[in-house]
């Protein structure tokens, strides 16, 4: 099984409306395309800011002009994120991305091929509002929630492992339980989110499909290999391709709220955005900020033309571009 | 239409026929309850703090089982009278003007790059996805969006900065290739038919589940927004909900951690602010509308595996 | 017809050429506050409005900020050359930071020789404030010159770190709060395993030591914030028998948590907090504040931390229902940069109106008037004044004009609160004028040309600071390990830096 988009040939016949056609589809672009000059591209030229000593604004010498007078000064702006210390953070954030993109596709695929296979769609459809809560829940109260169970005093873990054992771990000094708290946290908040993406993509299955393989006798199992998780690939690939693009790029708020900025959890805490957010509050420097931006987008960029061109060689309907 | 008629019998009773044994089934809805069940007691736990007397958390923290009950959190936020209302309309506004105009720029954007027989194709899915990999950091955007676009103090302000989601015509776009043929515009095209009545006629309405998802996907990201209000509005009158919760949030942490800075004069703005009961309230006012938006976009995502085909 | 027309045009141009000249409209600047939480201010407004254009013929516009949203109101207003604030809050201490931003040129020199508006248009300013205030003030300009770039705040201008001692539940153990004072930090291990056990007798869990953690390190060993080390990585030892005079290691500034000093404080709070005495909430840095407050608002604590202001004793014991007592274990309280520049106001570089901008001050720092409509309100409608001329807040103050009183300007100016008593302000002015200036007074660290080492230290920094200070780790272990990885990411060349810096000042 293919996608249908794949059968044909591009049709040649239609040239008279060629250029008609063009007009028309560009016109559909243009708004957007317009948006995109103006929000995006325009403040692009800002980038230059990670390589200058970055010169206030006045009335004489408004922005952009201020770049212009402000000192060059190469890539000083980049060493602070590479001291003997960076490997933590850079360990962390690949690390957890890593595991995570694994993780979450196959939790996600999974949890939306098992949906679409229960007969009660009311169980389908309530099940599918739950796992958007997580949704709406800041990192923040999502730390109380957590807090609520591991706080020293308090905590009903803590409070439980006490009276059975007498001892309680101190869930907040030991930066090893770290690393499976904050993974089931991630996939708690993110799971129903691309599910949704996934199992409305099965929804566009045609059913028929599924009928000639079962007329075939084809098990169910082997529908899943040969129907759905075809039709799915598409998708698939382009959140993993997405993913790997944002390899450098931490999610902040799980990352600065959720460890509630606990001192000895940093060996499995400390994160790239998180350490760049401490380092720009502590000095200001816009050019060292922007500087780390560009860093991560430049990860990010390279990652994502590698596995744009794999995906590419392999199948091209597939690929992001 | 007949076809279609058919087609739905027939799906209908082969899926009868076509379906995983019992004990599957159930040990997918076990497992797929645990997980929603995950999901949802966070927000059980949040609604159980709002209704939990102050003095039983300065004695014994968070708990599900407090030691005394009190409406005083609603009591709270419901003396933000007009604040509150006012947050609340906002919110709305922004979310339903925003996502209207966010799906209609999304689906003209990402049709054309579905097309791949439209000319400029891999220029404007460039165009597109390199914004997602590539910004010019905050200051350039800020001055682009506040003095050039005059986007302060305005609705405007809190909806367009977010327009356009690269993310979400990709995804829109990975829609049109796995549910839409190419034989169907090709067909549409020869009877003589215009681009945008194509689009009309005879994309959008296979396009429903995708359009839903990218809708509720975009609905969620403007209701739950508040970083574009805290950078281009002053205004109170103009704060969105999310935004009153965050600054409550914001003022505490802020206060804590300048805490010996400010010294004693911090202690009694700290004092000051709303309790974290009340916050807790907060959210819950936050998170009950949308629930209940919900299923409406539902109704088009799930109503896809109950027809069977959608396609005509 | 196009005669008639020509003509009524002609009229209009007149008309419209000599209005401005005929009234002349007050001009209108904008100010952004800070921590000021504003619903409804159309009240305040109009009245203020028209005091101010008939005086000086400005009106004022302003902006709210909060606690939430002022740092990035102010620093992207900054960044981005914006001239949307003609006067904006600053100190030592937000992201508007007073120092690196005036050496970056983001603010009007107040003083310039050349143009001198607070000689021309701030004589009441100069009047009201005492001098060492506004010399307090001064700091380098983009040009390197030393000016004064900001009218600091008539508030709680020199520092008191106190301990705060809950004496009714000491004298219920049968201490009294000389105890406590004779036995000093090193020594109340008897008194907190007294307190502590008596009081978990009753049922519950009860920490007796409660603080704020870097400021119990201050507390315990007589140390400073050098001003412009917001991320506290240098330490100034000042003497405690006489804060004006030079400290134990002179006129030096050392690295935080270098010294055998700091060693000995770590070591003794590891021993409190492996005895219980010490709440593990106050070692999260989340949670600290919330479990260090909440003790204090319950007078669920003996010992905690304060960073005091005159008559506090009265408002704290009266709020929590216990007596408390602050004590501050040097001669008297400290003047520095970091206090002084605690609360300014500046002026935009980028103001179209420098001048009357700098007319509001003036008023905004003399005029009670002026001061009292931002502050308080409108009297009757905010505050009440009660028989012994004290200030009373109505629920429309407290529901939708709260104002940051501290961050507005001369506070003297007000009226006193409920409580605090009619001569409270000339008693306020009395005791901060019989505050003491530490022998580094005037200076401030400029941390630009170590940016890169303050970023990598201040992370390491944070992964120990709150563990080490509230006892909650191995000091043996982790302190090492500290200054091993600090020494690694630059430290020496901060305080080498610092210390050059402050030797180039001590010499003018």
């Amino acid at each position: 099984m293919t996608c249908p988009a794949k059968q044909q040939p591009l049709p040649r016949k239609l040239n008279g409306g060629q250029f008609q056609k063009n007009l028309a589809l560009t016109t559909m672009v243009l708004p957007g395309a317009l948006w995109y000059l103006l929000v995006r591209y325009l403040p692009m030229g800002g980038i230059v800011m990670s390589f200058l000593d970055y010169k206030l604004p006045t009335r004489k010498i408004p922005f952009p002009v201020n770049l212009f007078h402000s000192k060059w000064v190469g890539l000083k702006n980049f060493s602070f994120l590479f001291t003997s210390e960076s490997w933590v953070m850079i360990r962390n954030t690949l690390g957890y991305n890593a595991l995570w993109i694994v993780m979450g596709l196959v939790l996600s695929v999974a949890f939306a091929i098992m949906m679409s296979e229960l007969t009660k769609k009311i169980l389908a459809k309530t099940y599918q509002t739950l796992m958007f809560f997580p949704y709406f829940l800041s990192w923040v109260v999502a730390a109380y929630f957590l807090f609520a169970f591991l706080d020293p005093t308090n905590g009903m873990i803590v409070r439980a492992q006490q009276a059975a054992t007498g001892t309680a771990i101190d869930w907040y000094n030991e930066p090893k339980y770290w690393p499976y708290i904050l993974t089931l946290c991630s996939m708690w908040k993110n799971t129903g989110y691309s599910t949704v993406l996934y199992l409305s993509a099965i929804t566009g299955i045609d059913r028929t499909q599924y009928e000639a393989a079962s007329v075939d006798g084809a098990t169910k199992w082997q529908q899943v290999l040969h129907v759905t998780l075809p039709h799915l690939k598409p998708m698939i690939v382009i959140l993993l391709i997405m993913n790997v693009g944002k390899i450098f790029n931490a999610d902040f708020g799980l990352f600065w709220s959720v460890p509630m900025n606990s001192a000895p959890l940093f060996p499995a805490t400390q994160v790239v955005d998180t350490y760049v957010y401490r380092a720009y509050t502590s000095t200001r420097n816009v050019g060292m900020s922007t500087a780390a931006g560009f860093l991560q987008n430049l990860v990010g960029f390279i990652c994502i033309m590698t596995a744009n061109a794999i995906v590419r060689r392999l199948d091209e309907e597939s690929s992001l571009f | 239409m007949t076809a279609v008629s058919i087609n739905k019998h027939s799906s209908r009773f082969h899926l009868r026929l076509n379906q995983i044994s019992r004990g599957t089934e159930f040990l997918f809805a076990l497992i797929l309850g645990l997980f929603a069940l995950l999901c949802i007691i966070p927000f059980v736990f949040v609604v159980i703090i709002s209704f939990t007397g102050e003095s039983s958390i300065s004695s014994q923290g968070y708990s599900f089982f407090p030691l005394s009950w009190s409406l005083d959190a609603y009591r709270q936020v419901l003396r933000l009278g007009d604040l509150l209302w006012r947050s609340y309309f906002n919110s709305f506004l922004i979310t339903i003007v925003g996502t209207v105009l966010s799906v209609t720029l999304c689906i003209l954007y990402a049709y054309p790059l579905f097309r791949r027989d439209y000319k400029f194709r891999s220029f404007f899915s460039f165009l597109s996805f390199f914004t997602m990999i590539f910004g010019g950091g905050l200051i350039p955007t800020y001055i682009v969006c506040k003095n050039l676009l005059g986007l302060s103090n305005n609705y405007a302000a809190l909806i367009v900065p977010m327009l356009v989601s690269p993310f979400n015509i990709i995804i829109m776009r990975t829609f049109l290739q796995t549910t839409v043929p190419f034989e169907l515009i090709e067909a549409s095209t020869i009877d003589g038919a215009g681009e945008y009545t194509t689009l009309c006629r005879i994309v959008l309405p296979i396009m429903k589940p995708g359009i839903a998802t990218v809708a509720l996907l975009t609905a969620l990201g403007y209701w739950n927004e508040w970083f574009l209000c805290m950078l281009y509005v002053t205004e109170k009158k103009l704060y969105p909900l999310q935004y009153l919760l965050m600054e409550m949030q914001k003022n505490s942490e802020f206060l804590a951690r300048n805490s010996s800075m400010i010294g004693a004069s911090g202690a009694e703005a700290l004092k000051s602010l709303p309790s974290q009961t009340m916050r807790m309230a907060v959210v819950v006012f936050i998170v009950l509308p949308i629930a209940c938006a919900y299923p409406f976009f539902q109704r088009y995502v799930v109503a896809g595996l109950t027809i069977g085909s959608v396609k005509g | 017809m196009k005669k008639l027309l020509s003509l009524v045009l002609a009229a209009l141009l007149i008309v419209a050429a000599l209005t401005p000249a005929l009234a002349e409209s007050p001009v209108e600047i904008t100010v952004l506050f800070e921590g000021c939480n504003v619903t409804d201010d159309a009240a305040v407004l109009e009245q203020l409005n028209a005091y101010l254009a008939e005086k000086i013929g400005v009106t004022v516009k302003p902006v709210w900020g909060t606690w939430a949203n002022f740092n990035d109101l102010a620093s992207n207003a900054i960044n981005a050359g914006s001239d949307e604030y003609d006067v904006m809050f600053t100190c030592s201490w937000t992201s508007n930071e007073y120092a690196p931003y005036a050496k970056k040129g983001a603010f009007v020199r107040l003083d310039d020789p050349e143009d001198n508006l607070l000689d021309e248009y701030g004589k009441d300013v100069e009047a009201a404030l005492p001098a060492l205030l506004l010399e307090g003030a001064k700091t380098e300009g983009e040009d390197g010159e030393k000016g004064i770039y900001a009218i600091p705040g008539f508030k709680d201008f020199a520092t008191m770190n106190c301990w705060d001692v809950n004496v009714t539940l000491l004298e219920k153990y049968g201490y009294t709060l000389d105890d406590v004072k004779n036995a000093g930090f090193y020594g109340w291990g008897d008194i907190f395993a007294t307190v502590k056990a008596g009081e978990e007798a009753e049922g519950k869990t009860f920490y007796p030591f409660i603080f704020e953690g870097a400021v119990a390190e201050r507390i315990v060993d007589g140390v400073s914030i050098v001003p412009g080390d917001a991320n506290l990585l240098l330490s100034y030892y000042y003497n405690k028998e006489d804060v004006s005079a030079p400290g134990a290691y002179g006129t030096e500034l050392v690295g935080k948590f270098a010294t055998p000093e700091f060693e000995k404080f770590a070591k003794q709070m590891r021993e409190y907090f492996q005895a219980g005495y010490i709440d593990p909430a106050i070692a999260i840095g989340e949670t600290a504040t919330d479990a260090w407050r909440n003790a204090q608002n319950t007078a669920n604590y003996l010992i905690s931390t304060e960073v005091s202001l005159y008559g506090y004793e009265v408002t704290t014991s009266e709020a929590r229902g216990v007596q408390v007592a602050y004590l501050m274990d040097y001669d008297a309280p400290y003047i520095d940069n970091t206090s002084v520049q605690g609360a300014m106001m500046a002026i935009s570089a980028n103001s179209a109106h420098p001048v009357e901008a700098m007319k509001f001050l003036n008023l905004l720092n003399s005029d009670p008037t002026v001061i009292t409509l931002l502050c308080y309100g409108v009297e009757g409608v905010h505050y009440n004044l009660n028989d012994a001329g004290e200030a009373e807040f109505t629920d429309t103050r407290t529901n939708s004009y709260s104002v940051w009183v501290n961050g507005v300007g001369n506070v003297t100016l007000l009226p006193p609160t409920k409580g605090q008593g009619a001569d409270f302000q000339q008693k306020f002015a009395e005791f901060y004028g019989g505050s003491k200036k530490l022998p580094i007074y005037g200076f401030t660290f400029d941390t630009a040309p170590v940016q890169n080492e303050i970023a990598a230290c201040m992370n390491i920094k944070e992964a120990y600071a709150l563990t080490l200070w509230t006892g909650a780790g191995d000091v043996d272990a982790l302190l090492p390990e500290l200054l091993s990885k600090l020494e690694g990411a630059g430290m020496q060349k901060i305080v080498d830096e610092a210390n050059s810096q402050l030797a180039a000042f001590l010499a003018q």
